[in-house]
């Protein structure tokens, strides 16, 4: 079976069990790999809770109600919790979800995959500032420097490695341009 | 109670703020309605943030608060934007109303600065000289425009000088290196050289060049070096869809609206929602407006002079909210851009989160009346511009190849061995108004002030998917030369049917019977009431809109203090501020 979600934040909208489902289901969105962290370990369950609890709180009624769309389309398939599924029979419920999502944009358990996905690439490529992407992994992943002040000519060249651009964050800058004046 | 001014502003944007400043330096006590913020310097501070600004939309009222309904034909019901209003609905600022606030569209623009051809001012004529009368679809109300490129001339210019305008002009009848040959007569060069290139620009101009065309760096609203005190763009690569956290984008809120508040003379009034213009009891003469304050209390202001300076769209909706629209004109002869967006993986790295969105170059060879004689019935062409800045990642996954699955190690592994070696490419095609498209007042949909909704209909047509897939074949054409490993396109009529260059819904024209307002933007039906901004448009060709837009405000803005007997001697007089 895939490995145990670690909680490992306060929750502040999902429960342990239902912070678990999406933890798993993330995991499959963005893969981990040995040596190249994916959404579990980007913290985007953290974002995901967050954002519910906040920005996104309009949305609480679809990620409960998508909470047991799929467990019953899981139901459907094997037997067993989504989240304690092996890491390839996750991935196949994820497979069958995704050709429903595409096949019929109308139904809600694909539509609920699709609004998952979306929170997902959020939290993974978003500012740490907002609960995911931590240690950066997101940006390290596809090289993006993060929340830079600028970059230079030098940088903007066609041959400059902008890999050996040290990433900075939303934070990073407040500490440049200091706090409350 | 009301309170008495000399003019009514609504709207602190593009237009508004350039009004705002004329009439306050020429003496007028002018009162400015936003429903927006008043923003400052420090709101913008630290602004990147790809989950605040564009996934979230801060700058932007959004659907929720400003719903917009939109439908294919008169046969369907409208339903609030269905590209944006989903639980998906990420609130592009891109593809619904733009941003709100002092400083309005520039605020989050992509700050290209295009003066239209002259050509593009007698479309119709044109059209019908080289393709024959017949030519133009069944049914379309296009028409030549009341003013020529020349009347503007001058206007184009104060745009470039007054707010702000990089880029490389032909003076003297010569293009200089990185400049467009294709470009209308100007009187003076730009005020600044372009802006720093990004990388991925350096593939395009290489192979456009070796294909025989003119690439040329794009005219942009944003400093290239120190101008009238604000600084030299930083190339963050937070600016299309952002504020500028430097003050290097010429947007009003950093140009001309602080300029209008050093007079002393224009009273800002923020976060205040216009609900109605107020008539004399035969209609004939504005008298004021209608609007809640901050707090949400109900308040009238009185003015001889009332100036819409909203968005194109929230200027119909006022004007029928108001019932203005006596000939039946507002809201008629609807034009947007339709983007037909191209995106190509580069051999090179392009690093496209380096520098704006537009640190770049476009060719004009197939542009308006230089459009090639073609297969597809296509009549008037569009610039294909190089898009090299400002891709964040989750935008960028918004872009993928939509041959890839979107989950699991494919979605992990593209993005990682393609994000920086994306490049883009886009057009500007034009559609021709017909009387099936238009805005009205949707007749169920509310917003939370219990007035009507703007309802859009608009689908796209054979000539505009057919432009779409011409300029395609160009830039596959170029996408090949260039070396892209793939590439892909959007579809010729894509989701979207807002695309915040929405134009001509209070056409300007001579004929008080075929069009809403005068040259100047005064409204036929009511005398003191002006509507001004890309609303007045009368064709649309393939270049951004705001420029054009902006010169119409300085245009109406001089002919309104010659009536108003207040023609200052700064006017034309270009003063260091």
């Amino acid at each position: 079976m895939a490995s145990k979600f670690v909680l490992d934040f306060p929750l502040m909208f999902l429960n342990r069990e239902e912070a678990a489902v999406i933890d798993a289901l993330v995991g499959q969105i963005i893969p981990s790999e040995p040596g190249s962290p994916g959404a579990r370990e980007a913290g985007v369950t953290e974002y995901i809770d967050k954002a519910l609890a906040g920005f996104l709180r309009e949305l609480q009624p679809v990620y409960r109600s998508g909470l047991i769309a799929l467990a019953e389309f899981t139901a459907g398939i094997t037997e067993g919790r989504f989240h304690d599924l092996a890491d390839g029979q996750q991935e196949e419920v994820v497979r069958q979800l995704a050709e429903l999502s595409e096949r019929d944009p109308s139904d809600f358990a694909g539509q609920f995959f699709r609004i998952v996905r979306e929170h997902t690439v959020q939290g993974f490529f978003g500012d740490p500032a907002y609960g995911g992407n931590r240690e950066l992994v997101g940006w390290e992943l596809v090289g993006f420097p993060g929340a830079q002040w600028g970059y230079t000519a030098t940088q903007m060249a066609p041959d400059f490695n902008t890999r050996t651009i040290p990433m900075l964050t939303i934070k990073d800058l407040y500490s440049r341009i200091g706090g409350a004046q | 109670m009301s309170e008495n001014f000399d003019a009514i502003i609504v709207g602190m944007g593009s237009t508004g703020g350039i009004l705002a400043e004329q009439l306050t330096k020429a003496g007028l006590k002018v009162l400015g309605l936003d429903k927006g913020q008043d923003y400052t310097e420090e709101d913008f501070a630290i602004k990147q943030d790809e989950i605040r600004y564009y996934q979230r939309g801060a700058i932007v009222a959004g659907v929720n608060v400003d719903p917009v309904t939109w439908r294919a034909s008169d046969k369907d019901t409208a339903r609030i934007l269905p590209w944006s209003a989903g639980a998906l609905g990420n609130d592009e600022p891109l593809y619904g109303l733009p941003s709100i606030g002092t400083g309005g569209g520039t605020l989050h623009w992509g700050a290209a600065a295009y003066r239209f051809r002259e050509a593009d001012f007698r479309m119709k004529s044109a059209i019908a000289e080289r393709f024959g009368a017949d030519a133009l679809p069944e049914g379309s109300t296009l028409a030549d425009w009341p003013i020529r490129y020349g009347d503007l001339e001058p206007y184009y210019d104060r745009v470039e000088y007054e707010q702000g305008i990089s880029g490389l002009g032909n003076t003297g009848g010569v293009t200089p290196e990185g400049g467009n040959p294709f470009e209308p007569p100007r009187s003076r060069d730009y005020p600044m050289p372009p802006v720093t290139q990004g990388p991925g620009d350096v593939p395009f101009v290489a192979a456009t060049k070796r294909m025989g065309l003119h690439p040329f760096r794009q005219p942009l609203a944003i400093n290239s070096q120190e101008y009238k005190g604000r600084p030299a763009c930083v190339n963050c690569g937070f600016c299309h869809g952002y504020p500028c956290h430097v003050k290097a984008k010429s947007t009003t809120q950093v140009t001309s609206v602080p300029a209008a508040k050093a007079t002393g003379n224009l009273d800002l009034r923020p976060l205040s929602r216009v609900l109605r213009i107020n008539r004399t009891t035969d209609g004939k003469r504005a008298t004021g407006v209608s609007y809640l304050d901050s707090t949400g209390t109900y308040r009238e202001a009185t003015a001889d002079t009332v100036i819409l300076t909203a968005y194109s769209l929230e200027n119909v909706r006022l004007l029928l909210l108001s019932d203005i629209n006596s000939n039946g004109q507002v809201g008629q002869h609807f034009m947007t851009h339709n983007f037909g967006w191209f995106t190509s993986i580069l051999p090179e790295p392009t690093n496209p989160f380096l520098g704006t969105f537009n640190a770049s170059s476009a060719v004009d060879d197939f542009t308006s009346e230089l459009v090639p004689n073609n297969d597809l019935g296509v009549l008037w062409g569009s610039p294909i511009i190089s898009v090299v800045g400002d891709l964040q990642p989750i935008e960028a996954y918004h872009n993928m190849d939509p041959r890839t699955r979107k989950w699991g190690l494919d979605l992990k592994h593209w993005l990682r061995d393609n994000y920086t070696h994306m490049h883009r490419m886009y057009s500007q095609t034009t559609n021709f108004p017909y009387a099936r498209h238009y805005a009205d007042l949707d007749p169920t949909i509310k917003d939370r002030w219990g007035q009507p909704a703007l309802r859009i209909t608009h689908d796209w047509d054979d000539h505009d998917a057919n432009s779409v897939t011409l300029m395609g074949r160009y830039k596959e054409k170029i996408a090949r030369e260039m070396g892209a490993k793939d590439y892909w396109m959007d579809s010729p009529r894509p989701p979207y049917h807002l695309s915040t260059h929405d134009v001509g819904v209070h056409r300007m024209g001579e004929d008080p019977t075929k069009s809403v307002t005068d040259i100047y933007g005064q409204v036929h039906e009511c005398e003191g009431l002006y509507a001004i901004g890309g609303g007045q448009f009368v064709s649309y060709g393939g270049y951004n809109p705001n420029q054009t837009i902006q010169a119409l405000a300085y245009f109406s803005a001089e002919h309104l203090l010659k009536k108003l007997g207040v023609d200052g001697a700064h006017m034309g007089v270009l003063r260091a501020s």
